[in-house]
């Protein structure tokens, strides 16, 4: 019989645990959100002697305190769910600090086995550790891998079927000083007699008392002897405490470390060689906006064949199919709505791909950090962190990415403010609006005038962040602290899985979403204007007056009226929704010139309309809704309707309040005119 | 301090350096529109682009290596590091070109129309032949980057 | 040996870490990070825009912004 077991992978960030993490489980994994957040929960399964692992990757972290999302689900799911064994992945080129959470880890009396990560890097920068005797101090198996290539896999899997039959515990482990320890008993006899406390492991639940943890003292606050408690945490000072346990963990680690390892600190590494050069005070930024261009080219150059293809076959699809419908509305639903539907869908799939592919690499090598260290002083004067800036950058190719790159974003805050901004920033699909609008009415000022569009768009992202962050996102400015990991060769194995990975979410997530909108445009378009007579989903009405849409168009015209626009802009802009360079596309079917761009600029700038309502035209264009692939990702990234919604009209009332100011002090001026 | 390069690492940063910086200000002057060429067609024959932000870059990747040449100079034992950088960068930005004209070359099959009396030397780009030069870098001092996951150039300062 | 704020100390300087203040969010990941009372650091380099910082602890290399910095009081190691 096969027996079932729950293995957790708990580690710092930047030790190889995703690498481990793929190593032992192969393609059997499942990414996921933790119950409630959006952190993201990997798991996977593996087979081995007879035993079912369901292996947990838990959030990268460097402690187990409150004050971290990641920190606090790595632990709640520690005691929560008792995982049968915890396996740390530990870097075995930086010992002392992987340790520290180890220490922890112990206190929390799980079951626990170390990896011993990268040891072939150890090796290669001149360390030697000997493995048996960092075990028998530890009292836990210590396992040798190399998760870049798989080494040690084998043994780690051994060692946990070994270790799940055994009965121990590793409480204890750490003794702190007489004060510490003696407060800590007596909690821990206060404890005992409680049996709301039996739950969690006793002396962990006394510790973090001591150093002050809010998360633990609320729920010891729930409990009947909470006045006992407190009255000897009174008598301590949490402040020092916590001080004073930080510093013996390290102490403990550092005696330990003396007697198993020789550790060579005598040279200037290759990380640190290269840092001098990409963090240099001249070259640094210029070096990292050569690497932009690099990754933006392949991103979004590269890409357009494989969207060509797409493009193509989709068109023809819808093609065939209204040819080999006969029932002339289904074929339209199907050709014009499914289909393009789900093209619309597909198309961005390279983009996707290959960003993440790009940003996979700038992680695993290490450069992320190095990227986000440079670039940080113009975030942070936006309240937003260094690594907010990549993502941004994207944007200018294509929000959905850049939304989607976000990922990269530890503070869910911070996140949550760049995937809110980044519609702001003017992306390719908007250019064709403003090549058109300002060729037609600014001649040969509109370079100038789509220079200007593209700089509105990056005020208004920047502005909004920081209003953001002064109301609705509001929070003390989280502390930034942060790793800069020694450069790695990134392993085009784990780039390319980190690339399906995304790809899939995508499709899984958003796909839909856009898949309803863009049917949804589809029926508004095809379906008979009351009273109109017209046949549904006939091509004689399909967007005009006689549909639906162009009927809501002319009830809502009174609304973008103050804006210089009527009811034919309202409707171009509702299939925008769509795809923004829709945009223009059905400005040309609703003057009357079908796909004839030229006509249309002549039209226009024969006085359809008015350069003032035209530039307010690309101002509205620039930040209203986003299209419904952006709309997609908003919710899957933000996990929630409430923020997409605000988003959407956020961005809408921006457009409007501009777009009115404009047109509206603009023609008492006599701007353009 | 044992010295860690020598009069062919010196040679070498100070040529990349000079190439890529004259030839990205060149992309970058045919990209706002001034003619800097000696002779006439003088960027056709060199395959420069009215590229400013390409140009840009590898303006960039010159500096890097200029900037070690100057280090090295002035000998500071880890100047050598712009050079192993300027390499690999050099490399990096070779790579993106050689996608790009792999890219318009698939593409030219699948819409044939966009791509009448084109040919796939309009993609050949500067940034192309002068990787060329730090191809054969890389090679020459292969020892110096170790595949070994971590950059550990085993000589280091 | 004077006590000064981890923000004020030069690139290329080594100090020795006495006490960590400021907020207790921020403290307790400053000490998880490992600048204990006693720990050696040395100031590497200050980002190309001047903020943030980095340092080199414990054989890894960290950055914090001024204002993180400002919260670790240290003195100078001659």
């Amino acid at each position: 019989m096969t027996e079932k077991i729950t293995v957790a992978l708990a580690g710092n960030p930047n030790v190889g645990k995703t690498s481990i993490f793929n190593a032992i489980t192969g393609s059997k994994q499942h990414v996921g959100n933790w119950p409630g957040v959006t952190v993201e929960r990997k798991m996977g399964k593996r087979k081995h002697k007879d035993i079912e692992m369901q292996i947990v990757d838990l959030p990268g972290t460097y402690s187990l305190t409150a004050y971290s999302l990641d920190e606090i689900i790595a632990r709640d799911f520690i005691i929560e769910e008792k995982p049968d064994i915890v396996v740390q992945v530990i870097d075995a080129t930086n010992l002392e600090r992987n340790l520290y959470l180890t220490t922890q880890l112990m206190e929390l009396g799980t079951k626990l086995i170390i990896a011993l990560n990268m040891t072939d890097l150890a090796l290669a920068k001149g360390d030697s550790i000997e493995v048996q005797k960092m075990q028998e101090f530890l009292e836990v198996p210590v396992i040798s891998t190399i998760g870049s290539r798989g080494g040690g896999i084998e043994d780690l899997l051994d060692s946990i079927t070994e270790e799940i039959h055994r009965t121990r515990t590793n409480e204890n482990v750490f003794v702190y000083d007489g004060e510490i320890e003696k407060s800590a008993d007596e909690l821990g006899n206060v404890l005992a007699d409680d049996p709301y406390y039996s739950h969690y492991p006793s002396r962990w639940f006394s510790m973090k008392l001591l150093e002050g943890d809010e998360n633990i003292i609320k729920k010891a606050k729930e409990s009947g002897n909470y006045p006992q408690i407190r009255k000897i945490l009174q008598r301590t000072d949490a402040d020092s405490f916590e001080a004073k346990i930080a510093d013996q963990r390290y102490k403990t680690i550092q005696t330990m470390l003396r007697q198993v390892c020789n550790i060579n600190t005598d040279h200037l590494s290759g990380s640190d060689m290269v840092d001098r050069v990409v963090t240099n005070k001249y070259l640094g930024i210029p070096i990292f906006l050569s690497l932009m261009w690099a990754a933006f080219e392949v991103t979004f150059t590269f890409a357009t064949p494989f969207m060509n293809i797409i493009d193509i076959f989709f068109g023809w699809l819808a093609e065939t199919a209204s040819d080999v419908i006969t029932i002339s509305w289904l074929a339209s639903l199907v050709g014009d709505g499914m289909i393009a539907g789900v093209g619309s869908v597909l198309i961005f799939l390279p983009n996707i791909l290959l960003l993440f592919f790009m940003i996979s690499l700038m992680e695993d090598s290490g450069y992320m950090s190095r990227a986000a260290f440079i670039m940080d002083k113009v975030m942070s004067k936006i309240g937003l962190h260094g690594k907010s800036f990549i993502p941004l950058i994207m944007g200018f190719g294509c929000n959905v990415p850049a939304i989607m790159a976000t990922r990269t974003i530890e503070d869910s805050r911070d996140r949550l403010i760049t995937i809110l901004i980044a519609p702001f920033v003017s992306c390719g699909a908007r250019l064709p609006v403003y090549v058109l609008l300002a060729g037609a009415f600014f001649g040969r000022d509109a370079g100038i005038v789509i220079f200007g569009l593209y700089a509105l768009g990056i005020f208004v992202a920047l502005i909004s962040a920081k209003l953001m962050r002064s109301t609705i996102v509001k929070g003390e400015d989280t502390p930034f602290i942060m790793e800069l990991p020694s450069y790695k060769i990134p392993t085009l194995k784990g780039s390319i899985l980190h690339m399906w990975e995304r790809g899939k979410i995508y499709l899984k997530k958003a796909g839909g979403i856009i898949l309803i909108g863009v049917v949804g445009i589809w029926l508004l378009a095809s379906i008979p204007a009351p009273g109109s007579g017209g046949t549904f989903a006939s091509e004689e009405i399909y967007g005009t007056t006689d549909s639906m849409i162009g009927f809501i168009g002319q009830i809502i015209e009174p609304l973008v009226a103050p804006l210089g626009f009527d009811w034919k802009i309202a409707v171009a802009l509702m299939f925008g929704v769509v795809a923004k360079e829709i945009v223009v596309g059905s400005m040309g079917v609703l003057y009357g010139v079908g796909d004839n761009e030229d006509s249309l600029t002549e039209i226009l700038a024969a006085g359809a309309m008015t350069p003032l309502a035209g530039l307010g035209l690309m101002v509205f264009t620039l930040l209203y809704v986003p299209c419904f692939a952006c709309i997609g990702v908003i919710k899957r990234e933000t996990g929630s309707w409430k923020w997409t919604v605000f988003q959407l009209l956020y961005g809408t009332g921006l457009a409007w309040i501009f777009a009115f100011v404009l047109y509206q002090v603009g023609s008492r001026i006599g701007l353009f005119a | 301090m044992e010295q860690h390069y020598g009069k062919t690492e010196i040679t070498f940063a100070a040529l990349a350096g000079v190439l890529y910086t004259i030839l990205g200000m060149y992309h970058i002057a045919e990209g706002i529109g001034i003619d800097i060429g000696i002779y006439e067609g003088m960027a056709g024959s060199l395959f420069i682009p009215g590229d400013i932000l390409g140009g840009f870059c590898l303006v960039v990747t010159g500096g890097v290596f200029l900037y070690g040449f100057k280090e090295m100079m002035q000998g500071i034992n880890a100047g050598v590091s712009f050079l192993y950088v300027g390499i690999l960068m050099s490399l990096l930005f070779m790579m993106v070109y050689l996608l790009i004209m792999g890219g318009n070359l698939l593409d030219s099959f699948i819409v044939p129309q966009d791509y009448e009396g084109w040919s796939i030397m309009e993609t050949f780009r500067p940034g192309i032949y002068l990787g060329i030069l730090s191809l054969a870098g890389i090679l020459y001092w292969k020892d110096r980057f170790s595949l070994n996951e971590v950059l550990v150039f085993r000589e280091g300062a | 040996m004077k006590e000064k704020t981890l923000n004020f100390i030069e690139p290329e300087t080594s100090v020795k870490v006495l006490k960590v203040t400021g907020q207790k969010s921020s403290r307790k990941r400053i000490l998880d990070m490992g600048l204990t009372p006693g720990t050696r650091v040395e100031v590497i380099r200050r980002a190309p825009l001047g903020d943030p910082v980095e340092f080199k602890l414990k054989g890894y290399n960290l950055s914090l912004r001024k204002k993180e910095a400002e919260t670790v009081l240290v003195e100078i190691i001659e």
